[in-house]
């Protein structure tokens, strides 16, 4: 009952900034970019933490789904939902394959396919700077167009937090239970009979779809996509998000998405110190807050709040 | 037209081999991938190029000095305590080198005035073979990389330390049950493999540039490649690197600069799928 | 009667929530062969793991040369002179068979070395013939020999050996056992054996009864009643 509890508050939480469009400027701005990595952060963590696949290809996933977009509507002239279907279909033919192609393979190698296939990709983009755009990029404001950017900002919102409680609900549902049960024991529950791969399969799926789709939201709120945007650090970034924020509950992602995007907005300023300070930062919570900074920050607020109940109550404890 | 790719492709393979056996070194008995290896060495290529008005010889000690006590410290300090965790695994080691190359790339940045360094080496004028010339140096680099490579195995085979690192990558709980301090082993392999990174980085700033991206570059390389020619195995990471220099120089003639390195990482991703063991087996267990 | 070399008490050990072993008194003096028998489960090797360093016990001493070991680590016992060779994984499986030999005698200086190594060839012929062998290709029976050579090589003063005949042919069994009589009277070495074949009431000075993680006799082999041991194994 208290996951079901979280799991509304956060869907919650995240539907708030759809008031922000009121005040809109930065940061409607900087929310409306946050949250397509919340997005990412979220499919990351389902794949991760509730079905226990490594996969590193998140950037990859990402950018078929914009590039898909970019490439059927600009150059084919697709209309353009046809073409963010096509695009998150193409990305989630790239998760499946990753799968297939790894399942056989045990732990970490499997990470380490996806891993470069994520470094990978951006040469390849490079190597079709015709079609892409390469590092250079190419814009693209199609929807951006059409609806304006303060209705591209509450879709952005919406489709997140809608994603986000779609997953919750899928997690209760008979496949989301059984996904989990292969987290915790892959091998038990195929003694137990359940055909493991067909599940797994199916979340990655999912997974490439969501994030086909992220990658179709981005490139249209975003205007531009170039090789730089998706390469591997993107993927280690989004890989980071739910790690960061905490696994085992449902505002994790909310919170490793908010420290990956928003520390480096703040410390714009001290540019060069960046990467350094994140890869400390990542270190940190890797060695000392395994959980993640979410169940670190409940911790602490599970102190401070016993200890203000503690003074009177101490006499009767004693 | 061939046999120039073929020398390219070897002096290519050649000083690749340095970092991938940098790769293969710490791998093979920590078990731990140190994707961060090649920006370590690139730190120590950048240490080279700022002494250099110390003289050529004592610049290139100091970049590889300085390589070995930063793999020692990484190893003892945050990795062999690390290791001892339950929930310790390959990906969360990935994860933490991963960082610490960021780490890296952050202290180049901030240390160094250039963010791009070519190491100037005397030039020993051109080798020709049959209608092929090559600047001499690029053989001295090809011959330096064999010859490390010789004398590890024989240091291995030879010495104490050698065999105790022998052994504690073969068995690692025999070998603590014998009296190896295998700590001690798991830092001094950390470092060695770190300067070993280091050499191919200041021959790689020799004959092109050293920066961020290169370091990452090497790092990944050398890490695909050995996997490539079965992780911890030192041979075959030699042999797997010049293949793939060959590979990564021919795509290049024909292919054109971005799609040599997308060539390279096709064929490990076909090699991880097909068989994740590499394909000359290790020597090692993994 | 001298001290004993190693003394255990009330020992309480095992992994993550669960005791294997629950309270267990053990000695062995030096110069003699001490056998630890018990079916599988009974906590053999769990034992022997706690003795060693490999496992942090709960509750209990153990005194090894009159000084209180329990807190010190695997490498710090082993300089003392404990040594243990597990039961499994138990050689250096891409090494010639001399270079395992050499590589056990880390802690050993040269000339210690040599001396051990020619005992070792003159107990176990077959290793000096085999000795540029990879040791991943001798046969079972080889590989326990050079596990107990190494053992030797350690120079340890107290050799605890975890089933040393498991999964070997009886005549082979027979012949190691033999050996490993030998190394005690030879060396005046301590060794502390884990053990399921009852053969080894041949060699053992004392044997120990363990089951379900408990001490259920200890005997001088001369004493022990074969009734006993057999119940041990059949269970009560």
């Amino acid at each position: 009952m208290k996951d079901l509890y979280s799991e509304i508050a956060t869907v919650v939480v995240l539907l708030i900034p759809l008031s922000f469009i009121l005040w809109g400027g930065y940061l409607q701005q900087v929310t409306g970019f946050l949250y397509l990595f919340v997005l990412q952060g979220y499919v990351a963590w389902f794949l991760l933490f509730r079905t226990g696949q490594f996969f590193f290809g998140y950037s990859v996933t990402m950018a078929m789904g914009a590039y898909g977009t970019i490439v059927l509507t600009e150059i084919y002239k697709w209309p353009l939902l046809a073409s963010v279907c096509v695009g998150s279909g193409m990305a989630t033919l790239i998760s499946v394959g990753m799968f297939f192609g790894t399942c056989r393979a045990k732990g970490f190698y499997v990470g380490m396919a996806s891993f470069l296939l994520a470094l990978l990709f951006p040469m390849v983009v490079e190597g079709m700077r015709d079609i892409s755009g390469g590092r250079s990029g190419i814009y693209f404001t199609r929807l951006d167009s059409l609806v304006g950017p303060d209705v591209l900002y509450l879709l952005i919102v919406l489709f997140t937090a809608l994603i986000v409680a779609g997953l919750f609900a899928f997690m209760r549902t008979k496949t989301g239970t059984i996904l989990t049960l292969i987290s915790e024991n892959d091998d038990l529950t195929q003694t137990v009979g359940i055909n493991t791969i067909k599940y797994k399969a199916l979340a990655y799926v999912i997974a490439g779809l969501l994030s086909g789709f992220g990658g179709a939201l981005y490139v249209n709120y975003n205007g531009f996509i170039s090789s730089i945007d998706v390469d591997a650090f993107t993927t280690l970034y989004i890989f980071f998000i739910p790690l960061l924020g905490g696994r085992k509950i449902p505002y994790g992602p909310l919170v490793g998405a908010l420290i990956v995007i928003m520390v480096p907005e703040l410390l714009l300023s001290i540019e060069r110190y960046l990467r350094m300070i994140m890869g400390m930062v990542f270190i940190l919570v890797l060695v000392f807050l395994p959980e993640g900074v979410g169940p670190g920050i409940e911790m602490l607020l599970k102190k401070i709040v016993s200890r203000f109940r503690a003074a009177p109550v101490t006499a009767v404890e004693s | 037209m061939i046999l120039d790719g073929l020398i390219n492709g070897l002096i290519m393979g050649g000083i690749l081999s340095l970092p991938v056996l940098g790769v293969a070194v710490v791998y093979g008995i920590t078990g731990v991938p140190n994707f961060a290896i090649g920006l370590i060495g690139v730190f120590g290529g950048f240490t080279t190029w700022y002494f250099l008005s110390v003289g050529l010889p004592l610049a290139i000690l100091i970049g590889i000095g300085i390589c070995f006590p930063i793999g020692y410290l990484l190893q003892g300090v945050l990795l062999t305590p690390l290791s001892r965790k339950k929930e310790a695994d390959s990906t969360l080691f990935f994860l933490i080198t991963i960082s610490f190359g960021f780490i890296v790339e952050g202290a180049i940045r901030s240390v160094f005035p250039k963010p791009t360094i070519s190491i100037a080496f005397p030039r020993l004028g051109a080798i020709h073979i049959g209608d092929v010339s090559a600047d001499g140096f690029k053989f001295v680099a090809l011959f330096v990389a064999v010859v490390a490579l010789i004398a590890i195995r024989l240091l291995e085979q030879h010495t104490k330390a050698g065999r105790s690192l022998q052994a504690t990558s073969q068995n690692l709980k025999l070998a603590t049950l014998i009296g190896i301090n295998t700590n001690q082993v798991f830092s001094l392999a950390h470092g060695a493999g770190c300067s070993l990174a280091a050499v191919g980085a200041i021959f790689w700033g020799a004959l092109y540039t050293l920066d961020m991206g290169t370091g990452w570059h090497l790092g990944f390389m050398g890490f695909i490649i050995a996997v490539i020619g079965g992780i911890g195995n030192i041979w075959g990471g030699l042999i797997s690197a010049l293949l793939m220099g060959m590979v990564m120089s021919f795509a290049g003639y024909f292919l054109g600069g971005v799609w040599q390195s997308v060539i390279l990482y096709g064929i490990v991703i076909l090699v991880l799928i097909i068989s994740p063991r590499g394909i000359l087996g290790s020597e090692r267990s993994i | 009667m001298a001290e004993p070399i190693l003394r255990v008490t009330n020992l309480v050990a095992g992994y993550g929530p669960i005791s294997v072993i629950k309270g267990i008194d053990f000695n062995a003096y030096e110069g003699e062969i001490v056998g630890l028998v018990g079916p599988n489960g009974a906590g053999k090797t769990t034992f022997l793991e706690a003795l060693v360093g490999n496992i942090e016990i709960r509750e209990g001493q153990i005194h090894f040369l009159d000084k209180r070991i329990e807190g010190m680590s695997v490498m710090k016992r082993r300089k003392m002179g404990m040594v243990l060779m597990p039961q499994e994984d138990y050689i250096f499986p891409f090494m010639p068979v001399k270079r395992n030999l050499q590589v056990a005698a880390v802690l050993s200086r040269d000339e210690e070395k040599e001396e051990s190594l020619d005992f070792v060839y003159g107990l176990f012929p077959v290793l000096k013939e085999r000795e540029r062998q990879i040791a991943d290709t001798l046969s079972g029976g080889e590989r326990k020999m050079l596990s107990v050579g190494m053992g030797i090589m350690t120079n340890a003063r107290v050799i605890l050996i975890d089933e040393p005949s498991i999964g070997l042919a009886p005549k082979i069994v027979t012949a190691l056992f033999e050996n490993l009589k030998m190394i005690k009277e030879e060396t005046g070495k301590t060794l502390i054996l884990a053990e399921q074949n009852v053969k080894i009431l041949k060699i053992a000075d004392r044997i120990f009864g363990l089951e379900a993680g408990k001490i259920r006799f200890c005997e001088k082999t001369e004493d022990l009643d074969e009734a006993v041991v057999k119940e041990l194994y059949m269970g009560e």
